[in-house]
């Protein structure tokens, strides 16, 4: 039992990360109908402006918080500008090579600003570094930060899309562009507002992370591949199941490593979530009709 | 007339043989009558420039200090870098470009192991000397290039030490965690040789992807194994994550490290969980840590050329493969061919740098010239300290 709550727990701390990753993949998506290629890079860049704010000029974790989540918003929306809009009428082919040669050129502005410092970066934890004991299992202060600050943002993110008129213009749109345009809602502001949401939950879970995960100029790839994973699992268009593939992909790998072997750890999401596919094409929380290509 | 007519044919004849040395010097690529021109590849730029761009500025410190004095049979040393990117394609890019555009006379560098190991086969074509200063990769040095020559350690004689210093430390329970990607299979498969010619089976034998968060699985399966030594075969971010769960978890077995997190301090760091690295051991390359009286000549040299900079471990590796390639080119002589360079070279004996574990022998059959990984260890609050040497057949 003891191991089986102590993978659990883990399953749910990297989940988190996985969870808000791909909410911001799904964002974009349900909105604008494209993947952001470079929603890895944008998260490890703001981590970085994170680090910069924080560590090297020696402000406050809550306005170097703040502040990243603004550039990261900001990044998004320059995304948009410059590789997502004069696209918009390209094939899909043209699309995912425009994000995908921003992500390049976010590494490598990365690499060139940060890549002189360390090899990795670490950023110094919100909470105590030693391990506390809750409930007969020890666990590291931060990793309960990040789960805690994961959900707010996650209900922070909901409370936007149903309450305000900026989340409600963005659900119109993702249901139906053309409607929305003909009731007066200005769509290329929409786009730029779903690409600077999106990269704004990359940012916020990059700082909530950056403690966890250390910084380093290639780490967004990787990142967004799981994300990525989890967006499609839950269903490339559904929010919560985003937020539902991220926590099982979590999970799953953490079983799989303390159950199987640690060399099923990699794997073993993507085995899952090939199974889930072949079942339910569509991903588990989404109920879109499949379109014939 | 007659001695008029003697030292004029005099005069002339020297002129002629100046000028037909001077042409069969002019066919020694960048060799001139007052300098050597060699060129550097490794990262300058991302996570990899501590295995890059901090040894090339221990290379040039040493450079500085030879021209100081004169140079090399009155020819001045002049470095030239080029950028890896720890990029296979980018090493190949860059070796060629150093070659066939720079022209320099020979190379040191190679940082990343599987960037160098890449660019091997362009090395070996253009048949100019290196001296490998930090990639472990034994494809690089094994089988024998002619003209590849390796003061940096190998990652077979890095295993085989990781494993010699467990025993060394009665570890009765050796478990191994490790990548299995390019870098970390050129470590764990000579790693596991190492165990079956010692009959030792490791009690727990765990994998760690390079990019892992969460080592909670790994660290479980260990303790279940109750190994009371680990060797560890990662990068030093999933190395960090490994360590810092065992604290977590109440693991605390002796920890046994590689070159590949060489900078103890740093580790310390990143592993951000107070005692978590007290029982961790690393190799480093050199004898002595930044710290040590012993090196102050280049933490001067250092700071003094890069302001900002403070010496590292990484420097070190620069300063002992330049100190070995000077040697190289004093010994090759006044007429410097790439051929007496290597001639030179493989004639190396027990040749004391001023920073390497042990004296640096290279051989014809050989040229993996470094075989004395040292070990070092950073207790809480205090600074990196030197273990012991632990010589390698």
């Amino acid at each position: 039992m003891e191991l089986f709550t102590y993978l659990l727990l883990s399953g749910l701390t990297t989940g988190s990360l996985y969870a808000l990753i791909a909410l911001g993949i799904v964002v974009v998506n349900k909105s604008t109908g494209m993947i952001n290629f470079a929603h890895g890079e944008l998260f490890m860049f703001s981590g970085f402006v994170a680090w910069m704010l924080h560590v090297q000029m020696g402000m406050g974790y809550l306005p170097s918080f703040a502040i990243a989540v603004a550039i990261g918003f900001a990044l998004g929306a320059v995304t948009n500008l410059i590789a997502a809009r004069p696209m918009r009428n390209a094939d899909v082919v043209g699309l995912v090579l425009a994000t995908i040669g921003l992500a390049f050129v976010f590494r490598g502005a990365a690499r060139v600003i940060w890549g002189g410092k360390s090899d990795y970066l670490s950023f110094p934890p919100i909470t105590s570094p030693d391990p506390v004991t809750i409930g007969g299992v020890m666990v590291i202060p931060q990793q309960i930060a990040v789960l805690a600050g994961a959900i707010v943002i996650m209900l922070v993110f909901a409370a936007f899309f149903r309450l305000t008129r900026a989340g409600k213009m963005m659900q119109a749109t993702a249901d139906n562009a053309k409607a929305s345009r003909l009731v007066g809602i200005r769509i290329d502001r929409i786009y730029m507002l779903s690409f600077g949401t999106g990269a704004a939950i990359a940012a916020a879970a990059a700082v909530l992370m950056a403690p966890l995960t250390l910084l380093y100029p290639d780490m967004g790839f990787s990142f967004f591949i799981k994300g990525f994973a989890a967006a499609v699992l839950g269903g490339l268009t559904s929010l919560p199941g985003a937020v539902l593939g991220g926590f099982c992909i979590g999970i799953i790998e953490a079983l799989a490593g303390g159950y199987i072997s640690s060399s099923f750890m990699e794997v073993s999401a993507f085995i899952v979530i090939m199974f889930v596919l072949v079942l339910r094409p569509t991903g588990l929380l989404s109920f879109g009709k499949l379109r014939q290509v | 007339m007659a001695t008029g007519q003697g030292v004029k044919g005099a005069a002339i004849g020297l002129l002629m043989t100046v000028a037909a040395m001077q042409a069969v010097q002019a066919q020694v690529p960048g060799v001139t009558a007052d300098t050597i021109r060699i060129g550097s590849f490794g990262a300058l730029t991302g996570p990899g420039y501590l295995y890059g761009k901090l040894p090339m500025n221990g290379i040039e410190v040493v450079f500085d200090e030879v021209n100081a004095a004169g140079g090399i049979n009155g020819r001045k040393l002049q470095l030239v870098r080029e950028d890896d990117r720890c990029d296979p394609a980018a090493a190949i890019g860059a070796v060629k470009k150093l070659v066939s555009e720079d022209n320099v006379f020979a190379l040191i560098g190679g940082g990343c192991s599987n960037a160098t190991f890449a660019a091997r086969e362009v090395l070996d074509q253009a048949k100019i000397p290196l001296i490998v200063m930090a990639s472990v990769h034994d494809g690089i040095t094994t089988p024998v290039a002619p003209a590849i020559f390796s003061t940096a350690l190998t990652s077979t004689l890095e295993s085989q030490a990781q494993l010699e210093y467990a025993i060394s430390q009665n570890a009765k329970r050796i478990a191994v965690v490790s990548m299995r990607d390019a870098w970390g299979r050129a470590r764990y498969t000579p790693l596991m040789e190492a165990f079956q010619k010692k009959n030792i089976k490791p009690v727990a034998d765990e994998e760690m992807a390079p990019d892992a968060n969460d080592a909670t699985a790994q660290v479980l399966r260990l303790k279940a194994a109750n190994a009371d030594a680990v060797l560890i075969v990662l990068y030093p971010k999933p190395a960090a994550i490994f360590m810092r769960d065992a604290q977590k978890l109440g693991f605390k077995p002796l920890a046994i490290g590689q070159s590949g997190i060489a900078d103890p301090a740093a580790f310390e760091d990143q592993v951000g969980s107070p005692g978590a690295t007290t029982l961790f051991r690393t190799i480093s390359m050199v004898r002595y840590t930044p710290e040590d009286p012993a090196v102050d000549k280049w933490r001067k040299a250092i700071e003094a050329k890069f302001p900002g900079d403070r010496l590292s471990v990484f420097n070190l590796f620069g300063i002992g493969s330049a100190e070995v390639m000077v040697e190289g080119l004093k010994r090759a002589g006044k007429d410097l061919t790439r051929e007496g360079l290597v001639a030179a070279l493989d004639k190396l004996t027990d040749f004391p740098t001023g920073v390497y574990g042990a004296g640096i022998t290279c051989t014809t059959s050989d040229h993996r010239c470094n075989k004395a990984p040292v070990w070092i260890a950073k207790e809480p609050g205090k600074p990196v300290r030197v273990l012991g040497v632990t010589k390698v057949e």
